[in-house]
């Protein structure tokens, strides 16, 4: 096990230099100039010289990739040509906000998809079952700004403004600066939309597959002797039937990560959220190379890291699956 | 390279299994695989709603210019945030343009990307997977990793600078841009789909007799590997148009899709949302023709994936 994760970490080098160093070539390739961004019409060549000359953008480009990668061995990843601030403290300030995101609308997802699939596959062919597979299919064809869009139109402008349609407040304990809201409650009404409206598009394409994977699971012969054993049907279900059926289950949740990291800059777009979805499209548009970067590896670290736990998770689903 | 870890669309993920869809053994000895796969589709009620809607969806599309009862990009500044009425039956915006008209001009956008950037991903991903799963060793190794490394961006990510590297701008240049965009982001998914029904179907006997018979490798590929790869082909078509049109309206929401004043339903809905707490019809309806348009091709798809294995259902 352990000689497995290591040889999982290891890969997890050439995937995050090799997203890195395209995202660097394609905005390099991006028409118009940072520098012009930065000191505005008005500047004399000289100027633009001496800020190409700070930032190595006078360099050849593989050449600033790799005294990029040098930096960033030694924990500092740039800073952002605009503001000036380090890419690692802006990252730092806005994961939090996404990780939350991210963690509730998968969180969402479940709790929707288990109770609604394990419905639908024991139910099957019954009112309960289109019911449930009907909602899921609605759900996989609503994009996530539209879900937001219809949450603000109940939530935000009807019910008397019950939720705010924009904003944020910091769960405590997670302020990054030395000003900012705090307040459980507060948290919970600013993260409650987003949350709901990046969930349940995972949530359809998870009951969709649970339900699929339920059906053939409930099938199989160890259930049925479950059964016969005299077991009562919430164990047959949860222990036996659900835990297998999880696994593929699991396999998508963890493709799904990268959906919810796009999902995450429109949600975030949408909800006017500092997350890393917005500091990652502002950065895009704006050119700024440095933050693209740091957007890129954080986006890339989350990806494989994530899909790494996602296959540890199947020792536990599976005790037969064991990773040498 | 690492496991390729992602990439694919909300749609692309469960269709692992469909990469096993071939055609259909026929139930009688008179009946062939494709009159097998069509009786089924014609069984399913949900297929052909979403046959009806896609077929709808069409029709309003070629003849946007003759249903649309103005120009979508006609302003009246007389008539802003007209609440929905006779002479406009879906209202009209900031601009005073009628939202009916932009909804149906919309659906020529929506549709020409949704199947243009998947038809450009098919004529490229198809003959790079046949490539890699037919000849395998190196060749394979290099075209999968090439792939793998786009797959491995999460598909926003890599639309959204691809977009902001073609510099959005309006009118078919504009549109062109989004879809090739959005069809470099699919390539992938057709190049692994095919390699893995090639390296399956060139071990069959009847491959390695038209390779006995001398047939040349090209001609194996177009004449007998390729047909026998179309059912798994056709189902991620249609599922992928779906998503291909949920990618182009995030891309139009996020401002970088097909600019104005060219009619696009994301950009509608994102130059909406500020006025929708007084006016909320304004993104409702390009928000439903969304819906629609995509809840028609996945039921489609879906109908289609059943038609052509129903041990998929």
């Amino acid at each position: 096990m352990r000689v497995y994760i290591l040889r999982r970490l290891l890969q997890i080098i050439p995937t995050v230099l090799g997203i890195t160093l395209i995202v660097f070539m394609m905005m390099q390739s991006i028409p118009g100039d940072p520098v012009v961004a930065l000191l505005g019409d008005a500047y004399t060549e000289e100027d633009a010289i001496k800020v190409r000359e700070a930032y190595g953008l006078d360099q050849p480009v593989l050449v600033q990739y790799f005294i990029w990668l040098g930096k960033l061995v030694q924990g500092d990843w740039g800073a952002s040509i605009l503001t000036g601030r380090p890419v690692l403290q802006d990252v730092l300030v806005r994961l939090p906000v996404t990780l939350e995101l991210i963690v509730l609308s998968m969180a969402v997802a479940l709790v929707i998809a288990i109770p609604a699939a394990i419905v639908g596959a024991l139910r099957q062919n019954t009112w309960a079952d289109y019911t449930a597979t009907s909602v899921a299919m609605i759900g996989v064809s609503i994009p996530e700004f539209f879900i937001g869009v219809l949450l603000l139109l109940v939530f935000s402008f009807g019910f008397s403004g019950l939720l705010p349609s924009s904003g944020w407040v910091y769960l405590p304990g997670t302020c990054p600066t030395m000003v900012c809201g705090v307040s459980l409650w507060g948290n919970l009404q600013h993260i409650l939309m987003p949350a709901l409206a990046l969930g349940v598009g995972r949530a359809a394409i998870l009951t969709r597959l649970l339900r699929a994977s339920m059906l053939e699971v409930i099938r199989t012969e160890y259930v049925t002797t479950a059964r016969a054993k005299g077991l009562s049907e919430r164990p047959v279900v949860l222990k036996h039937a659900l835990k297998n059926a999880l696994i593929p289950t699991v396999t998508v949740m963890g493709l799904q990560v990268g959906f919810l990291i796009g999902g995450a800059i429109v949600v975030e777009t949408l909800f006017a959220m500092p997350g890393l979805g917005t500091f990652g499209i502002d950065a895009i548009i704006a050119r700024d190379y440095q933050q693209v970067q740091g957007f890129a590896l954080i986006t890339a670290l989350a990806f494989v890291v994530i899909n790494l736990l996602v296959d540890l998770t199947y020792t536990f689903l599976d005790p037969r699956i064991r990773y040498a | 390279m690492a496991t390729p870890i992602s990439g694919g669309s909300v749609r692309e993920v469960e269709l692992s299994s469909v990469a096993g869809v071939a055609w259909p053994a026929p139930a009688t000895t008179s009946e062939s695989p494709l009159a097998e796969a069509l009786r089924r589709l014609r069984r399913s009620t949900t297929a052909l709603v979403g046959v009806a809607i896609v077929a709808l969806l069409m029709v309003v599309a070629v003849f946007a210019d003759a249903l649309a009862p103005q120009s979508p990009i006609a302003n009246d500044q007389t008539k802003t945030f007209l609440a929905p009425s006779w002479e406009h039956p879906l209202g009209t915006d900031q601009m005073g343009r009628d939202m009916l008209s932009r909804v149906i001009h919309g659906t020529r956008i929506s549709i020409l990307v949704g199947v243009s950037s998947v038809v450009l991903a098919l004529f490229v991903g198809v003959p790079f997977g046949m490539i890699a799963g037919y000849y395998g060793g190196r060749v394979d190794t290099t075209v999968m990793r090439l792939m793998d490394l786009i797959l491995a961006f999460p598909i926003y990510l890599l639309a959204i600078i691809l977009m902001v590297m073609f510099t959005p701008t309006a009118g078919l240049i504009g549109t062109m841009k989004v879809t090739g965009a959005i069809a470099i982001v699919r390539i992938p998914i057709y190049a692994r789909l095919v390699r893995g029904s090639v390296l399956s179907i060139k071990e069959k006997e009847y491959v390695e007799a038209c390779r006995a018979l001398g047939l040349r490798a090209p001609r194996i590929l177009l004449r007998h590997v390729l047909p026998n790869c179309l059912a798994p082909i056709i189902v991620t078509t249609t599922l992928g148009i779906a998503t291909a049109i949920i990618v182009e309206a995030t891309l139009s929401f996020l401002g970088l899709g097909t600019q104005p004043p060219t009619p696009s339903w994301g950009w509608d809905l994102k130059a909406n949302v500020a006025f929708i707490q007084a006016n909320a019809w304004l993104a409702l309806f390009p928000g439903l023709a969304i819906f629609i348009t995509v809840l028609g091709f996945n039921l489609f798809g879906d109908g289609l994936r059943d038609a052509l294995d129903p041990r998929l259902k």
